[in-house]
């Protein structure tokens, strides 16, 4: 059920919903007007994870970030980051990124031995090997997949239909999903999600304060935002 | 006497000459945006504004240097987007006199944060005629992380003036120009200037060292 309706979302952005181009202005390259015919619903969800960090993340990585070292909290950053080898493996690939592919298998293995299953990243300062991060959203888009309407997702946060169809499909190309039950997987998906979503939050205590300090309209500037980080994802 | 008559006219040609190359020498864009940093930063770490009680004093010779250095009314214009053609030229002012007052008190905030410690890099410039742009970044031992900031700039009556400063692959007027737009598409020009004025307000009443958590979505 799970893979159908992920085929039935590859194949809804693939066929492209394009959005509004904007006229360009000098100087800068033309942009398109973000498509959002769900917001009520997007809204809705975007006040729910507003909620939600404001009762639940931003004070349990507060607490966590006053126990936690900030070297201790980069390392445990870096041990999730390891665990997302194969999205990243197999995503490089997909976009005929070889150097990035190779670089992402030499990292896993010098990290997981020498870096002490991921805490420590030897494997740029004494290789060079630098981290590849691609996901099957950004290979959907490479492949011409325009970015469909925007989806504010719950506990997640903001995504498109085609980053969402990348989720999905980035889900699959875990190997526990073929090793372990369904629920097992996700207990243990949820929670690593869970962890390091703290431990990022405590990384980062400030920055969404100051994003709901300059913003006008929060919703737009956190929309407007993730859109630009993507697009420079997708470029690069 | 003849030598000497000479050799006064040699050393006023050469003085013309230098005072035409210093005065036509125009600043590159990485210089002027390394200029006023450096000039910033040195009124922060002056002893003279340091203190609480200096703080509106520090925000406004720091306004000082760094306004001059930006092209507000590009800013205002494309963070209006198509609706800056619909505006009377009152209008076009009234915003951004209103746009200018909200960055400065959005940003003029952080400054606080800023210490001597902090590292800057220029990292490089690229010019392409009348366009360019300046990559920094912005080192933070205490967190010890590194912000990327580039800065776009245009030359105006052949100055350098920054029209768009991109901060961790965010550009500004991009971003004000999604939320501006999403305004004006579902109310009037009316209710942008009271939201402005309405936010306005609201930094004035919670300074940054505060931590209030809004959660209205907007």
């Amino acid at each position: 059920m799970g893979k159908f309706l992920a085929i039935i979302l590859v194949g809804v952005v693939s066929w492209g919903l394009p959005g509004t181009p904007v006229q360009a202005q000098q100087g800068e390259p033309p942009e398109t007007r973000i498509e959002d015919p769900w917001e009520p619903f997007n809204q809705a969800m975007f006040t729910f994870n507003l909620k939600l960090d404001e009762y639940v993340v931003h004070p349990v990585a507060t607490a966590y970030d006053a126990v936690m070292p900030d070297a201790a909290q980069r390392g445990v950053q870096r041990f999730f980051t390891n665990l997302g080898v194969v999205e990243r493996f197999a995503n490089n690939v997909f976009q005929g990124k070889l150097a990035g592919a190779g670089q992402e298998v030499g990292r896993f293995l010098v990290n997981t031995t020498l870096g002490c299953a991921g805490f420590l990243d030897v494997a740029e300062p004494v290789f060079g090997w630098r981290e590849s991060p691609e996901d099957f959203g950004q290979t959907l888009a490479v492949y011409g997949a325009d970015n469909g309407p925007y989806l504010v997702l719950p506990f997640y946060g903001p995504s498109t239909v085609r980053d969402t169809a990348g989720l999905v499909v980035d889900g699959f190309l875990n190997p526990m999903n073929y090793l372990l039950p369904t629920w097992q997987v996700i207990a243990i998906k949820g929670g690593t999600s869970a962890a390091s979503a703290v431990n990022y939050r405590s990384m980062n205590l400030d920055l969404f304060e100051n994003v709901q300090r300059s913003a006008v309209d929060l919703y737009g500037a956190v929309q407007d935002g993730y859109i630009q980080r993507r697009e420079k994802a997708i470029r690069e | 006497m003849n030598n000497f008559c000479s050799a006064l006219w040699k050393t006023a040609g050469v003085l013309v000459l230098v005072f035409h190359a210093t005065a036509w020498a125009a600043e590159s864009p990485l210089e002027v945006i390394r200029g006023t940093i450096q000039r910033a930063t040195a009124v922060l770490q002056n002893p003279t504004y340091q203190g609480k009680e200096k703080f509106q004093a520090r925000i406004a010779k720091v306004r000082e240097i760094v306004e001059p250095q930006f092209d507000v009314q590009e800013i205002a214009k494309r963070t209006l987007g198509t609706y800056w053609q619909e505006r009377t030229e009152e209008e076009r002012q009234q915003f951004i006199h209103l746009f200018t007052e909200l960055v400065q008190k959005t940003y003029g905030g952080t400054l606080d944060r800023y210490n001597a410690n902090v590292q800057f890099f220029y990292d490089q410039e690229r010019i392409d005629g009348q366009f360019a742009e300046v990559d920094t970044r912005i080192f933070d031992p205490a967190q010890n992380k590194a912000f990327a900031v580039t800065y776009k700039l245009h030359q105006v009556n052949g100055k350098w003036l920054v029209y768009d400063v991109i901060a961790e692959n965010v550009s500004m007027v991009r971003n004000y120009r999604n939320q501006f737009n999403r305004i004006l598409s579902k109310s009037s020009y009316q209710d942008l200037v009271q939201t402005l004025q309405t936010k306005i307000k609201e930094l004035d009443i919670a300074p940054p060292s505060t931590t209030t958590r809004n959660t209205s979505a907007g």
